[in-house]
């Protein structure tokens, strides 16, 4: 369970101090798929940076397993990273000048899984997204579309609590888009993991169990389209900030 | 992150950027070659003395004399010095000198088992058989504790003499001569001219001599006293590289040396008094130990440790010298280190980005960026010292030819552990220089990472 109380971040200073998120507050379950919907500059990339230990927002609580990780100390805050989040971005990132192999293999190298093990994990990460066939190519070789499903490998192959997904359709057309997301979801139900897609796309959104919106820094709506579809944000199981 | 991993890490990095690793390591590579060729350079060196010394000087022997500028500094300063009873002339030089006194108290020192003065005899002239023109050379006693070696002839035993009509020619006078097969002079007779100088008489001698035996007595006192000595050639010394021996002087048996150096100084100042002598301690004893015991005497000693410190103390200071021309290299090339490692920060900020937000620790980024510096400059050193070790290798032979050394002497002598050092040293060298990039690289911020494009 995430659990976000309070959360305000401020850039700058003084007279030039801006607002990003602006006391914002709600909980996520555990295993549920979630939309932070908001255009640019909304504060939603912020939002994702602190529920995913990246940022430290100045004041609130984010308590992840019933812990606040605001309060972690950096190399703890690097461990809970290693161990329990994935990462997805919009443009890949993903090491061209190395191997398929090599790239999924990295999370694993840096939470320090033995070398043994790695093997068998790498492996079955590339089965789920059906890149085994590429293994030992390099990674500049593949297209788009490869790229993406090797970072999703990337972010699963660690078995991942979280995973959050920074527009990973949005450098993709609609049919490799679709395949991206489909396995997203796919690993989301199996695996009953958390996931967390930071989007401008109503379509993928709406695939979600849960939408946050998301406007200047403060939450304009939160709907649960798994209970009710409708716009009231009305079930016990999600507080709205106030 | 494990080490290994980091270490992997670090190789890849640099394999996706051989060119620029390989322009980064050569500058290194040019600090090791310096220094490796430095390093040989100086063991060649002195294992090269080491060997010259051990096959020339007796370990057991010790230079003794009274006149400390004799191997001081102050060595070879003429001009006016104050004048005092028992001094020599030697070189154009005043030197205080040992008198047969202090000799005897060398001997009795302890653990010295004999006390050898060289003699000097200074000839009028020397004339050799096969050759009717007069020469003038320096002649002296044969050593026998001093390895030779012959051109021709045999040469006695090591501490043996030669016999008292004998005398051993250099094979570098053979041209002079006239001659050049060094067998045709053996046999050959040498014969010394020597003229004792005349005495100085006071008034009250020549008034007597006068007296008696009118003006040719004094004429004939004031002519002096000659002599003719004849000598047989028993052997041609080589002239040899590693030999310190003066190679330039005839030498003659202790005893003739003696007897002749005897009969030129008696009546002068000169008689009985050694500039040097040459003191020969017992097996048992330590040589340094008779050397202090000397310097208490007031006396000054030269063992054959000090001759190879002197020696040494020269390949050192050359040794440095070109060492400095590696250092200033290795200088050089740790801001190309430097340079080369920030760029690389600036190319892989994003890579860096990411794997910070997948949770590596900023000192393990750091790690990462110091073992590429280390791996660029284990990459150098090896580069370098290899070039160094097989061009050395490769001109050895020539070099030896050139120096005339001899053979089976080298100038670059290469160890494998000075190498081995000298390449964790620029490791170490590189790490450091590394230091700044890597942290650069430990404290990015992975959200702004993240979002260069």
């Amino acid at each position: 369970m995430i659990e976000l109380k309070q959360v305000t971040k401020t850039y700058g200073k003084k007279q030039n101090a801006f607002t990003a998120l602006d006391n914002v507050s709600f909980m996520i379950p555990d295993g549920a798929s979630v939309a932070i919907l908001g255009k640019s500059g909304s504060g939603k990339s912020t939002l994702m940076h602190a529920m995913s230990g990246l940022d430290r927002p100045e004041t609130g609580e984010v308590i992840i397993d019933g812990e606040d990780i605001l309060k972690l100390k950096t190399k703890q805050i690097d461990k809970f990273r290693a161990h329990k989040i994935g990462f997805i971005f919009q443009s890949f990132f993903v090491q061209a000048n190395e191997t398929v192999s090599d790239n999924v293999s990295l999370p694993l190298e840096i939470a320090g899984v033995a070398r043994s093990t790695r093997k068998k994990k790498i492996t079955a990460a590339l089965e789920s997204v059906d890149l085994l066939e590429k293994i030992g190519n390099k990674a500049k070789n593949l297209s788009g579309g490869q790229k993406q499903r090797l970072a999703v490998a990337r972010a699963i192959v660690n078995e991942p609590q979280i995973i959050f997904a920074d527009e990973p359709t949005g450098n993709l057309d609609s049919v490799t888009g679709a395949k991206v997301e489909d396995m997203l979801f796919a690993y989301n139900k199996e695996k009953g993991v958390t996931l967390i897609i930071v989007t401008h796309d109503p379509d993928l959104a709406g695939k979600c169990d849960m939408q946050i919106n998301i406007k200047d820094g403060k939450i304009e709506s939160i709907r649960d389209l798994k209970k009710t579809p409708a716009t009231a944000p009305t079930t016990t199981r999600i507080k709205v900030g106030m | 992150m494990k080490i290994t991993d980091t270490v992997r890490r670090a190789g890849r990095s640099l394999r996706n950027a051989k060119a620029r690793t390989l322009l980064t390591s050569l500058a290194i590579a040019v600090g090791a070659f310096t220094l490796t060729l430095s390093l040989a350079a100086g063991e060649g060196s002195r294992q090269y003395a080491e060997k010259i010394i051990t096959s020339n000087i007796d370990p057991q022997a010790l230079i003794v004399a009274k006149d400390k500028s004799l191997f001081g500094a102050d060595a070879g300063a003429g001009g006016l010095k104050e004048y005092s009873e028992g001094t020599t002339q030697y070189a154009g030089l005043t030197l205080k000198s040992l008198s047969q006194a202090e000799l005897d108290k060398i001997k009795k020192t302890e653990g010295i088992e004999r006390v050898q003065p060289s003699y000097l005899v200074k000839a009028q002239y020397v004339e050799f058989e096969s050759n009717d023109k007069k020469f003038t050379s320096d002649i002296t006693m044969y050593d026998a504790s001093v390895r030779a070696e012959s051109a021709a002839g045999s040469l006695p035993a090591l501490g043996e003499q030669i016999k008292d009509d004998e005398i051993i020619v250099p094979q570098g006078f053979l041209k002079t001569i006239g001659i050049d097969n060094p067998a045709d002079l053996l046999g050959k007779k040498v014969t010394f001219t020597l003229v004792k100088p005349a005495p100085t008489p006071s008034e009250a001698e020549i008034n007597q001599i006068i007296a008696t035996e009118g003006a040719a007595g004094l004429a004939k006192l004031a002519q002096g006293e000659t002599t003719k000595e004849t000598f047989t050639v028993r052997t041609v010394s080589k002239d040899s590289v590693t030999s310190l021996s003066a190679s330039s002087a005839l030498f003659i048996s202790e005893n003739r040396a003696k007897e002749l150096s005897e009969f030129l100084t008696k009546g002068t100042k000169d008689y009985q008094r050694y500039i040097a002598v040459t003191a020969i301690a017992k097996d048992s004893a330590d040589p340094e130990k008779v050397k202090e015991a000397l310097v208490k005497q007031g006396l000054t000693a030269r063992t054959a440790k000090d001759l190879q410190g002197l020696l040494f103390t020269i390949v050192n200071l050359l040794q440095g010298i070109v060492a400095g021309f590696g250092v200033l290299a290795l200088i050089a090339s740790v801001f190309g280190i430097i340079n080369t490692q920030y760029i690389s920060v600036l190319e892989r900020t994003q890579q860096i980005g990411l794997m910070k937000a997948l949770g590596m620790r900023g000192k393990d980024v750091a790690k990462l960026f110091r073992y590429e510096a280390a791996w660029i400059g284990f990459l150098g050193g090896v580069i370098g010292s290899g070039a160094a070790w097989g061009l050395g290798t490769l001109l050895n032979p020539w070099i030896t030819k050139q120096l005339s050394l001899g053979d089976g002497n080298y100038l670059l002598v290469f160890q494998v552990i000075p190498v081995i050092v000298l390449i964790v040293a620029l490791m170490l060298i590189a790490v450091v220089a590394g230091y700044f990039p890597a942290r650069k690289a430990a404290k990015l911020d992975p959200i702004e990472a993240l979002r260069t494009e």
